[in-house]
């Protein structure tokens, strides 16, 4: 930038008596720069702006929304306990797989929760996992069924169960083992999809970040002050009106109102 | 040290380095209390305010960083304190002090005329509107360009620029016209 000054004025300017801080002055500041020193930390990231609470905020958000994500992520992921998890679609199917045995004296659907509350009982033969084990109860059920422990059900119930044909049970766990199969295509695909793209989620996180910061006071305090930095004072002008009207309570400080009101000291 | 540019200065005193401190305000301390003062020309005022100024950088050294040069940035925190303090103050300037222009001592005869000059400048740069005398001080005590000076006051680049000319014309005036 082109030095504007102007030789005479500045030779004339520094003909004015010259004036230094006292002494007393320069030893309180250095005292205190010397103390301060004393107890600094570098910060491990260096924040940007003066406000730096506004940047521990920011930190600590991200943080709160990496463990969110990364937990959400892993829940994902098609282990066993994940695929057996949801039990909506689950119901229907069996009532349908139930439906097309055709096989009215046995109640199904009414079974399977009366396994889950007395597990004792001898599950129904129906209960259909996937090839890997879907859920430790699941599993048990399964080995119950398998290594058939009719002696501990009662006979009434026993006797029930037997007449469950062997027909109905294959047609059964056909449906079962592709509608299994159908799920965990679908899991499959959707968390390769996740994990191929991580850097959409990243920027989305970010772009939340910055929305809620510009929606809190600070945030529009900010977006004023740049306005003033920019020169746009009309418009920091209109937008610290708007501010005051949204938070008539928000006390801005001092330090802050000097950034966004119109800083123009009545001349004489 | 004594050689290092400012800004390798504040970073050094970020980490905690107070001798870093030092040579910095060694530097700066006499541009800067006349910025401060001839800005507000009451001393016991300006000395409060160079105080502040001194302690709100302590303060934000960990903030700091060299995105522009550190005088900018100094001048910057001083134009802030000088802002509070005018609008605590209603927006209004400190009267200029004649005695404190013309010295406390008798001059000799023969300055008389060189001396009736300097005053008739220091009342011009006193008389000037505000925005105009802070930007010709922070040009030349604080050494800062146009563009400088816009950040520092927080103004548009064209604005600070009108207003050191103005400044500059009218000091110039003065100059020619003693």
């Amino acid at each position: 930038m082109a030095d504007e000054r102007d030789p005479k004025v500045t030779q004339r300017y520094r003909e004015l008596p010259g004036e230094e801080p006292s002494r007393e002055l320069d030893q309180h500041i250095l005292a205190a720069a010397h103390r301060a020193a004393g107890h600094s930390h570098a910060p491990l990231v260096t924040p940007a702006g003066r406000h730096r609470w506004y940047f521990s905020l920011a930190a600590a958000a991200v943080l709160v929304f990496a463990v969110a994500i990364t937990l959400h992520l892993e829940r994902q992921q098609p282990d066993p306990e994940a695929v057996s998890a949801p039990p909506a679609p689950e119901a229907p199917m069996r009532d349908a797989a139930n439906q097309e045995a055709k096989k009215p004296e046995a109640p199904a659907p009414k079974r399977s929760p009366a396994a889950k509350a007395a597990p004792a009982e001898a599950p129904p033969p129906p209960r259909f996992t996937p090839e890997p084990p879907p859920q430790t109860s699941s599993t048990a059920d399964a080995v119950g069924a398998a290594s058939a422990p009719r002696a501990s059900a009662p006979a009434s119930r026993v006797e029930a169960e037997n007449t469950t044909s062997r027909a109905e049970a294959a047609r059964t766990q056909e449906v079962a083992r592709a509608r299994e199969a159908a799920r965990q295509d679908a899991q499959a695909e959707k968390l390769a999809a996740a994990r191929s793209a991580p850097a959409p989620a990243a920027g989305q996180l970010g772009t939340v970040l910055a929305q809620r910061f510009a929606d809190t006071p600070e945030g529009e305090l900010e977006r004023i002050a740049r306005l003033r930095r920019e020169g746009r004072d009309d418009d920091a002008d209109k937008a610290l009106a708007e501010f005051r009207k949204r938070y008539p309570d928000y006390q801005i400080s001092a330090e802050m109102r000097a950034k966004v009101e119109r800083a123009v000291p009545a001349s004489r | 040290m004594a050689e290092s540019p400012d800004e390798q200065l504040m970073l050094a005193y970020r980490g905690g380095d107070a001798r870093a401190f030092e040579t910095l305000y060694t530097r700066h301390r006499t541009r800067l209390f006349r910025f401060v003062l001839r800005s507000i020309k009451v001393r016991a005022v300006a000395e409060e305010l160079y105080q502040e100024i001194w302690m709100r950088l302590i303060e934000a050294r960990a903030s700091y960083s060299p995105k522009a040069r550190f005088t900018t940035w100094l001048y910057t925190i001083a134009h802030h304190r000088l802002v509070d303090h005018w609008r605590k103050r209603g927006l209004t300037l400190v009267e200029l002090d004649g005695e404190e222009i013309a010295g406390g001592s008798p001059d000799p005869a023969d300055h008389a005329e060189a001396r009736q000059a300097l005053s008739r400048f220091a009342a011009t740069l006193e008389g000037l509107p505000p925005l105009q005398r802070e930007a010709f001080l922070l040009h030349e005590e604080g050494g800062l360009s146009v563009a400088e000076i816009a950040a520092a006051t927080g103004s548009g680049e064209e604005a600070a620029k009108s207003r050191l000319r103005y400044a500059i014309a009218k000091l110039k005036a003065a100059v020619n016209d003693g």
